[in-house]
């Protein structure tokens, strides 16, 4: 198990109360969230410190400074035995270990388990505690694999180490990109580096492909830091094969560089759906709704919105009376034959005026980037579309949903003929989401595909992966389903408890998530890993893409490239 | 060497016994003093002084209100005096077949039994056998100076076992009283505050 330190015994405490240690280190040795493991008979107890307490057997002993009063040692002695610190350690994980090794009973205790008597074994959550004055030791590298798995194993991801002792800690990506997962903390806490670090990860990994709504374009191509001016290595850089980079819009450059290829929207593409999703962002009225629907009715659900556009508001022509009326390519000659008020129909054509204005709403796009986009993702490639300068809520909303709606379609239709019809499984996709609760919040999440695959998707083989630094604005619904959450420096008791939400021991963990350490520190929780766990994040940085790809992705030189090529 | 006889006894109980001696200055011993006294049967009584008094005679009381009192007379009222110098001690444990218990003896010494002082081997043995059982008899005697008497004899002890080369019997004692007292403040306070006074030397030191 590696090097044994003990660090204190069990006095008491329960499952509901967390177990009370009494630390015989010095407090300082310890911190909160150390990951402790505690033996008692055949079985080790995992557990975290979630707070350290200092204690006295009488209170006058601690009220006194008798260090000024008795020589040192006298003082040190009588502080060794009425002053202490407990631990409070909550208890998360329990597995057998059987009887001491080498005895008769430990042998008995392996043949039943080779001979499948006894099942082998795994970590179990916790159903017991261990007895008083059991030794507590600081989890070991040894014990760190036991629970997280690992480090060299393929799929398992060293996200950061643990603080006192450095271990490496992993999550299995497999799992990961089994459920939906986030990513949370507070700006400036180093979400999108931690981001940068999965990502990279589960492309190196390739089980699953990914799409990244990057809506101020930090992952697809070099970038340089906000916060330290340094330069910060894209996906692209290292993944130069298995990663697009899309562009949003005709010509779109990403910072100086030009993207793969460029998306563009088809005015057909779009539906009333996709425009309802907009009702707060371009404060739409509660007559939108009837509208649309009669737009449709009209001009059939791929014209109308072209159709729309191209209609006036205010032109008038003379009748045979000599009246004024309205034109018959004005909004308001429309709205009188198809039994629409006037009013309404003009408000929202002036509304939807943003939308007729956007330069990546063609008519006829030069490429159906949509199904090339969705190809790429199939064929097992991974796709970062980054909106250049479209960085408005307005871009973001309708672009990533549109897009959205569109994957789900196709990837609902392969399970089906995967399940139906024998045909080739569908691969397993991750998106990953930006600024979540824009798309995710109460008001929102019923109408957003998103809801929709955080909630059900799974079995489609689509997941969501969330970035977010206001998780409380994200709808309950979907953050209970969020399998692996990752967080970072939170300060917001809103944000705190969303992301804390469903799980067992919350009010411990709540005050650890409020002093994690910006930038360095991050928080493993929610069902997708064995147990909570702070971790010191890993750095994204040289040394990362060195141990994640090995020497020979350093960057390469010119010219073997060039005679690569053949010249 | 030869032991030092310090007096015989005077009356006894289970807990305790009162030896009575002549007042010479020489053998007096001294407050907190292990003592021992042999039994017919080879058995060995411990226990510690925890009080010396001398009681008044009629004619020590005619000589303090004498106006001039002469030398010769005061010599000889202390060497040959009618009421003996009292201690009274506290049984602490006992030794048999070699074996030292630190519990309260079988049975008490018998009138006249000769008692001596415990030379620095024998506090030793006495001090350094088991895991310091005798604190509980002195600790259970609320009327006794509990502090002081353990001051007088951890510093008497101390001595002992640091001639022998063992710095570390006092630490271990210190913390075994710890242990024993640190629900009972107000006595803990008084036995660390004697403790300090009596050999502040030895808690100096890392």
């Amino acid at each position: 198990m590696g090097e044994i330190f003990q660090i204190g015994y069990v006095v008491g405490g329960g499952l509901k109360e967390n177990l009370r240690v009494r630390l015989a280190v010095p407090s300082q040795d310890v911190q909160e969230g150390a990951f402790v493991v505690i033996e008692s008979g055949d079985w080790l107890f995992y557990g975290l410190v979630t707070d350290l307490q200092l204690g006295a057997t009488d209170p006058r002993f601690a009220d006194e400074q008798s260090e000024t009063r008795f020589p040192p040692q006298l003082a040190r002695l009588l502080h060794g035995q009425t002053l202490f610190t407990n631990l409070v350690v909550l208890p998360a994980l329990m597995m057998e270990t059987g009887p001491e090794p080498g005895s008769p009973e430990y042998q008995a205790w392996v043949d039943e388990i080779e001979s499948g008597l006894r099942p082998q074994p795994h970590p179990l959550p916790i159903k017991t505690v261990p007895s008083h004055h059991a030794p507590v030791k600081l989890a070991s590298a040894g014990d760190i694999v036991e629970i997280f798995g690992k480090p060299e194993e393929k799929g398992n991801f060293v996200i950061g180490y643990t603080r006192e002792q450095g271990h490496p800690v992993c999550i299995n990506l497999d799992q990961f990109v089994q459920r939906s997962a986030g990513v949370f903390g507070a700006t400036g806490t180093g979400k999108s580096f931690l981001t940068r670090l999965v990502l990279a990860g589960l492309i190196h990994f390739n089980r699953a492909s990914v799409l990244v709504f990057d809506m101020h374009n930090e992952y697809g191509l070099d970038d340089t830091a906000s916060d330290t001016g340094e330069r910060v290595i894209g996906l692209k850089t290292k993944f130069p094969a298995r990663l697009r980079v899309v562009g949003l819009g005709e010509g779109a450059q990403i910072r100086g560089q030009t993207p793969d290829f460029n998306l563009e929207i088809a005015m057909r593409d779009i539906q009333p759906a996709d425009i309802e999703l907009l009702t707060r962002e371009l404060n739409l009225r509660e007559t939108t709704p009837g509208t649309l629907e009669s737009l449709v009715a009209t001009h059939g659900p791929q014209d109308w919105f072209k159709e729309f556009k191209r209609m006036k508001v205010g032109t008038t022509i003379e009748n045979e009376d000599g009246k004024r009326v309205p034109a018959p390519d004005s909004v308001a000659f429309w709205a009188n034959r198809a039994g629409v008020n006037v009013m309404a129909a003009e408000g929202l054509h002036s509304k939807l005026g943003r939308m007729f204005r956007l330069p990546y709403i063609v008519e006829e796009p030069a490429a159906d980037t949509v199904k090339e986009i969705v190809k790429a993702l199939e064929s097992g490639q991974h796709v970062v579309l980054s909106f250049g300068k479209h960085e408005s809520d307005l871009d973001y909303l309708l672009v990533s949903n549109l897009l959205t709606r569109h994957i789900r379609q196709v990837w609902e239709q392969r399970t089906n003929d995967y399940r139906g019809k024998g045909e080739q499984e569908p691969r397993p996709l991750v998106i990953v989401l930006e600024e979540a609760h824009k798309l995710l919040n109460r008001e929102m999440a019923a109408q957003t595909t998103f809801s929709t695959i955080a909630r059900e998707m799974r079995k489609y083989y689509v997941t969501l992966l969330i970035v977010d630094q206001r998780p409380s604005q994200i709808y309950d619904e979907v953050m209970s389903q969020l399998g692996t959450r990752i967080s970072g420096w939170l300060g917001d008791d809103d944000d705190i408890r969303a992301v804390l939400s469903g799980l067992a021991g919350r009010e411990a963990l709540r005050g650890m998530l409020a002093r994690l350490q910006p930038k360095e520190e991050v928080l493993l929780l929610g069902w997708g890993v064995p147990m909570p766990l702070p971790v010191r994040s890993r750095r994204y940085n040289d040394e990362f893409w060195v141990e994640l790809l090995g020497k020979k992705s350093k960057k390469a030189d010119p010219d073997e490239i060039l005679r690569d090529l053949g010249f | 060497m030869k032991a030092i006889e310090i007096g015989r006894l005077l009356r006894a109980s289970t807990t305790g016994f009162v030896v009575g001696c002549r007042a010479t200055p020489l053998t007096a011993p001294s407050f907190g003093a292990l003592v021992r006294v042999p039994l017919e049967d080879g058995t060995q009584i411990f226990g510690l002084i925890y009080d010396i008094h001398i009681d008044d005679d009629g004619l020590v009381r005619q000589l303090v209100t004498a106006e001039v009192a002469d030398e010769a007379v005061i010599a000889d009222n202390r060497q040959n005096r009618n009421v003996p110098l009292e201690m009274s001690v506290l049984a602490v444990g006992y030794q048999q077949n070699e074996r030292v218990y630190h519990l309260l003896p079988p049975h008490p010494p018998l009138s006249l039994d000769m008692i001596y002082l415990c030379a620095e081997d024998e506090i030793r043995d006495f001090t350094a056998a088991g895991r310091f059982g005798y604190f509980r008899h002195i600790l259970r005697n609320k009327d006794l100076p509990v502090g002081e008497l353990l001051a007088a004899h951890l510093q008497a002890a101390q001595a002992a076992h640091t001639q022998a080369g063992n710095h570390s019997w006092i630490i271990d004692a210190t913390r075994e009283l710890i242990t024993l007292l640190r629900d009972d403040y107000p006595t803990l306070m008084n036995v660390i505050g004697a403790l300090s006074d009596a050999i502040p030397e030895a808690m100096n030191d890392e």
